[in-house]
């Protein structure tokens, strides 16, 4: 059992020999209160970071939950230690895979960190089964970006990162194209912020 | 995850919605990391969706490989032994060590003291 990431001092865990006597008690809920304070300060005297160290950022676990549940058959069920632990590993991937692109960045003497990092650091790191899906993402994605650009020259920074939430794929915006056999078909423009867009009537989606 | 089921499966999630993640989150984890400076738009993006999908790949594969076939819950014990059984999760192992018993845990430590004692 390595006990490098939890501490070995049974009092600082809060445990005396009469809690524990005939428990089924996990040592892993030590990881938990250690959690606790790291969103607090914490030792590791980096204050530039707000006190927050990089694995006690998560995403919010209803969306994890959520994701989780639809993945396995619908009868199924997950543990609440589950879910906290996936939120968990889902930092620890985000953060795995992004040092790999980084350093691949670095080492081509790049700053900005793109999509081919992305992709080249998830096939290095074993999850290459995930690289064709996420192109044909990446292409959906970049055809709705594209659309809105034509519609109100919205440059995509990063800040748009800020407004894509859940709530902002919830009113898609029927468009009228007509093709060039003059059939009419209607696309679904995903939009950010705005309800109403006139004059949709001459975008091309290559 | 097939090829052709993941075709299907983009397209069903296009329908309804692109991602259902916070990029903003993301981003803000992906920063954490040592020197990171720029990441482009493309880059959150990919990154976020992959998120998603490594959410469903963990979730799937645990609940497959555990003892949920018989509790029908997928539980703490099926992430951990997925992460020791899989070269994919291999990195979540120290994130996701097996639990013992307690007192299992305080016999070794027992014992390693026993050993410091000696030297």
């Amino acid at each position: 059992m390595d006990g490098d990431s939890s501490t070995t001092d049974a009092s600082q865990l809060g445990i005396t020999g009469e809690y524990m006597a005939g428990s089924h008690f996990v040592l892993a809920q030590a990881q938990d209160d250690e959690g606790d304070e790291g969103l607090n300060d914490h030792e590791d005297g980096d204050g530039s970071k707000d006190n927050l160290r990089e694995q006690d950022i998560y995403l919010p676990i209803a969306n994890v939950a959520r994701i989780m549940k639809n993945a396995i058959p619908q009868t199924g069920k997950i543990a609440k230690d589950a879910k906290e632990c996936v939120q968990e590993c889902v930092s620890e991937f985000i953060s795995f895979i992004t040092s790999e692109a980084s350093e691949r960045c670095h080492q081509e003497k790049r700053k900005t960190i793109n999509g081919e990092d992305i992709l080249f650091a998830m096939s290095t790191l074993g999850f290459d089964m995930y690289v064709e899906p996420l192109k044909l993402y990446l292409q959906k994605f970049r055809e709705a970006m594209k659309g809105e650009k034509g519609i109100s020259t919205v440059t995509v920074t990063e800040g748009m990162g800020e407004e894509l939430t859940d709530e902002t794929f919830t009113n898609p915006l029927p468009a009228g194209i007509i093709t060039a056999d003059g059939q009419q078909q209607n696309v679904m423009v995903y939009t950010t912020s705005y309800q109403q867009i006139p004059g949709v009537q001459q975008l091309q989606f290559s | 995850m097939s090829g052709k089921n993941m075709e299907e499966k983009v397209e069903q999630a296009t329908d309804r919605k692109n991602i259902s993640l916070p990029m903003s989150r993301v981003r803000l984890i992906m920063k954490s990391s040592p020197d990171v400076s720029c990441i482009n738009q493309d880059a959150l993006f990919l990154t976020t969706k992959a998120t998603e999908l490594f959410v469903q790949h963990l979730a799937l594969s645990s609940y497959k490989n555990g003892s949920g076939k018989e509790t029908n819950t997928l539980s703490y014990s099926d992430l951990a032994n997925a992460a020791e059984e899989s070269e994919t999760f291999q990195f979540l192992t120290d994130i996701l060590p097996k639990k013992i018993l307690a007192r299992e845990y305080l016999k070794s430590l027992e014992e390693m003291e026993k050993v410091d004692d000696n030297l």
